[in-house]
């Protein structure tokens, strides 16, 4: 197995050659796709699991309209710390808004975390949105948000 | 003694000989046969467009009246083909348009369709009758317009899942008064409203319409009055089911839904209110094929939907339907052949709030006697449920079963899911297709090799241990005739080993493996009747040998390589100079 290759998955830091153990699945997929896609409909870089485009569009809101109507859906997201490759899930349903989801990510990573541009002293929350681009967290109505979020990472305080 | 037969007389038994695969067997006896059989032969399927040119193809059946072609590799409808691969129609239709133009049917699977192939259909083929495109897409509402405003004896004009670009609803008005053949019109993809009145003219002067599958944008209140319109209809694809109607409007919904004693089929139902399930009571004992994979239907109210559909024979639903959901199908709807289980969870998430697992599916295969073929979506399995329902259901024909969670083991022993699949292939005698998924060992492909023997199409993800696994599966699946593989540690050897194999195949579709530039090299060398196509962002010639390539497609082919190849895709006919392959294979 060659490592020099930078694009291959294998190259990742969490998956070694032999099994990983389940706990480590949280193997970064969007790898396997490297190529921009030029088709404005295909916007999403996820290839996993296999469904088509349009039933992939249909379920992304499908939750949200379930929510709407009063079903009770949970959101789970993925959660990672920068340079850290397991990440943790999180039920976004369960938050009210920006506030309280920062407060329980501020207590399950035991730092205090918050929105806003990256510097040098402080953990900030940023968020993957449908069409796989890496945004600020708090930009948007937090309904908004809730549609579009697909997982979050925790970024850490920049050195020199 | 001339013992050769007339050719009248050989024409006239030809034309009983109805399957292309009988059709095909006939043109191998001997040249006269061959002659026969390509003159009389009208419908011809070409299952990957770049096997064969255009012009081989108008040669050979000169009297071809219905074209099926399909472009993409299968993957292509999960976002791993880029876009610019190739699968154009173009080709095809300019050819058939000089060489057939009698041609009245035309049906195109994962091509790129352009308005200007549209226009060229409208203009060239007279009596055109057919088109349905599936998973295709490069056009836009304007080529709709001019096919409908042209093919004056259209019959059907289907468009499955295709990504059009939508300039509007205007299209459906081409369509001149004069149009009354239609028999079937499939628009779901579309975003864009059409104008009702139209749509409703078209409807009325339509009286052999059968099948008619609406998009989203088609209220719940137009829907009433198209069904007084089409009462006839056998299969109905509704747009969206969630306006809020009055009580009148309700009633007189629920009166025209009962008119409707036809109806065999129904999908759509876009973010269906539970309110409203209960006005599809009346035509569900008719259905055989249901399809709510877009419906925001959940338990209990799917639940009432499905004990009244005893004779249903394909059920396309969410895991919103959960095991509680599926065991009611097993009760209910014994006719069951197909079933298809999508993830509500798209991301692939861990979602334990959806309570389906693999017990619902285990329900299935004991109540539904003739289920031979399922697509389920899971987050994760177990051995013991595989191994149960093989034993239930012998006469399985296609199993694909997706666990979500990559490498996830078996969730009750944490063994790998080997002996599961093992159960499936020994017992299911006639699988012919077969998706597998799941934390996997060489064991699996051993077992898999060994037992399935009529497996024409394999695919496989997140697997593997070694390229044993590879080779297992090449060299024991003798029917093999598409394999396709994803992010498994599979490489040279077992590829370079098993060349040969490879033109028995249709084609073979490798990415995110450990393919090597050097064995993409040496196979383009040893056999010159495949394409191997390299699909690769990053440059090729200054790749070592040694460095694994992106993706691999290769398939075999009588039309040498193909013209139209974009930047990323290579085949050893771009740079011949590159020369022999430095790889050494063990």
């Amino acid at each position: 197995m060659e490592n020099s290759n930078s694009y291959s998955p294998y190259s990742s830091s969490s998956v070694d050659s032999t099994k990983p153990s389940p706990s480590e699945s949280s193997v970064n997929l969007s790898l396997s796709l490297t190529f921009p896609s030029t088709s404005s409909q295909r916007e999403t870089s996820q290839d996993w699991p296999p469904i088509k485009p349009r039933l992939r569009d249909t379920l992304k809101s499908l939750r949200l309209r379930l929510r709407q109507r009063g079903y009770n859906t949970a959101l789970f997201v993925k959660v990672y710390m920068e340079g850290v490759p397991i990440g943790r899930k999180l039920d976004l349903s369960t938050f009210s808004g920006y506030k309280s989801l920062l407060e329980n990510l501020s207590h399950m990573f035991d730092t205090s975390v918050i929105c806003g541009t990256r510097d040098r002293k402080h953990h900030v929350l940023t968020y993957q949105d449908k069409d796989g681009d890496w945004m600020m967290v708090g930009d948007i109505p937090w309904d908004m948000f809730l549609e579009t979020v697909r997982r979050l990472k925790i970024t850490r305080p920049e050195r020199c | 003694m001339d013992l050769r037969l007339p050719s009248k007389v050989l024409e006239h038994i030809l034309s009983f000989v109805d399957s292309n695969e009988d059709r095909n067997s006939v043109s191998l006896v001997c040249k006269s046969w061959f002659e026969t059989e390509r003159r009389t032969r009208k419908r011809v399927i070409v299952r990957n467009c770049y096997a064969v040119t255009p012009e081989a193809v108008a040669r050979r059946f000169p009297e071809m009246r219905s074209l099926t072609l399909k472009g993409k590799p299968h993957f292509a409808d999960y976002n791993l083909v880029p876009d610019g691969w190739g699968g154009y129609a173009w080709p095809w239709i300019e050819a058939m348009a000089e060489k057939c133009p009698s041609l009245e049917e035309l049906r195109l699977k994962r091509m790129v369709v352009t308005d200007e192939c549209l226009e060229k259909i409208a203009a060239s083929f007279k009596d055109f009758k057919v088109l349905v495109l599936t998973s295709c897409e490069g056009f836009s509402t304007d080529g709709l317009a001019a096919i409908a405003v042209a093919c004056s004896n259209l019959r059907e004009l289907e468009l499955r899942e295709c990504i059009v670009e939508d300039l509007g609803g205007d299209w459906l008005s081409y369509f001149p008064e004069t149009l009354t053949s239609l028999v079937s019109l499939d628009f779901s993809c579309l975003d864009s409203e059409v104008k009702l009145s139209d749509l409703e003219r078209l409807v009325s002067r339509s009286p052999n319409l059968k099948s008619l599958k609406l998009n989203r944008a088609v209220s719940l209140d137009a829907l009433g009055s198209l069904l007084r319109l089409a009462p006839q209809l056998v299969e109905l694809g509704t747009g969206s089911f969630s306006d809020k109607l009055d009580q009148e409007a309700v009633s007189k919904l629920s009166q025209a839904f009962s008119e409707m004693k036809e109806l065999k089929s129904l999908s759509g139902l876009w973010d269906v209110l539970p309110e409203y399930i209960p006005l599809l009571y009346s035509v569900c004992p008719g259905l055989t094929s249901l399809n709510l994979s877009y419906a925001t239907v959940q338990m209990p109210d799917l639940l009432e939907l499905l004990t009244r559909c005893s004779n249903l024979q394909k059920l396309w639903v969410m895991d919103l339907i959960e095991d509680k959901g599926l065991e009611v199908v097993a009760s209910s709807c014994k006719e069951l052949r197909e079933l298809r289980v999508f993830p509500s969870g798209a991301e692939g998430l861990n979602d334990t709030n959806v309570a389906m697992t693999e017990q619902g599916l285990v329900s299935v295969s004991e109540g539904c006697p003739n289920l031979e073929s399922v697509l389920y979506f899971c987050v994760q399995f177990t051995n013991a449920a595989m191994v149960t329902i093989a034993r239930n259901r012998p006469n399985l024909k296609c199993f694909r079963l997706c666990v979500m969670e990559p490498f996830a083991p078996d969730h009750k022993t944490q063994k790998p899911l080997d002996e599961g699949f093992k159960a499936i292939v020994e017992r299911c005698k006639d699988l012919q297709r077969l998706s597998v998924s799941g934390l996997l060992t060489d064991k699996a492909f051993e077992y898999i090799g060994t037992h399935g023997k009529k497996l024409r199409m394999l695919s496989i993800a997140f697997a593997g241990d070694s390229d044993l696994m590879l080779h297992h599966l090449l060299s024991g699946c003798e029917s093999l005739n598409k394999l396709e593989i994803r992010d498994c540690p599979f490489g040279d050897t077992a590829l370079v080993a098993n060349a040969a194999k490879l033109e028995t195949m249709r084609s073979l579709w490798m990415s995110s493996c450990c393919v090597s530039f050097g064995a993409c090299k040496l196979l383009s060398q040893k056999m010159p009747k495949l394409n191997v196509e390299v699909i690769d962002e990053h440059p090729l010639e200054t790749r070592p040998d040694s460095s694994p390539v992106e993706r691999i497609y290769i398939y075999r082919t009588l039309a040498g390589p193909r013209l139209d190849m974009p930047e990323f895709v290579w085949t050893i006919q771009k740079n011949p100079e590159i020369g022999v392959s430095h790889l050494a294979i063990k």
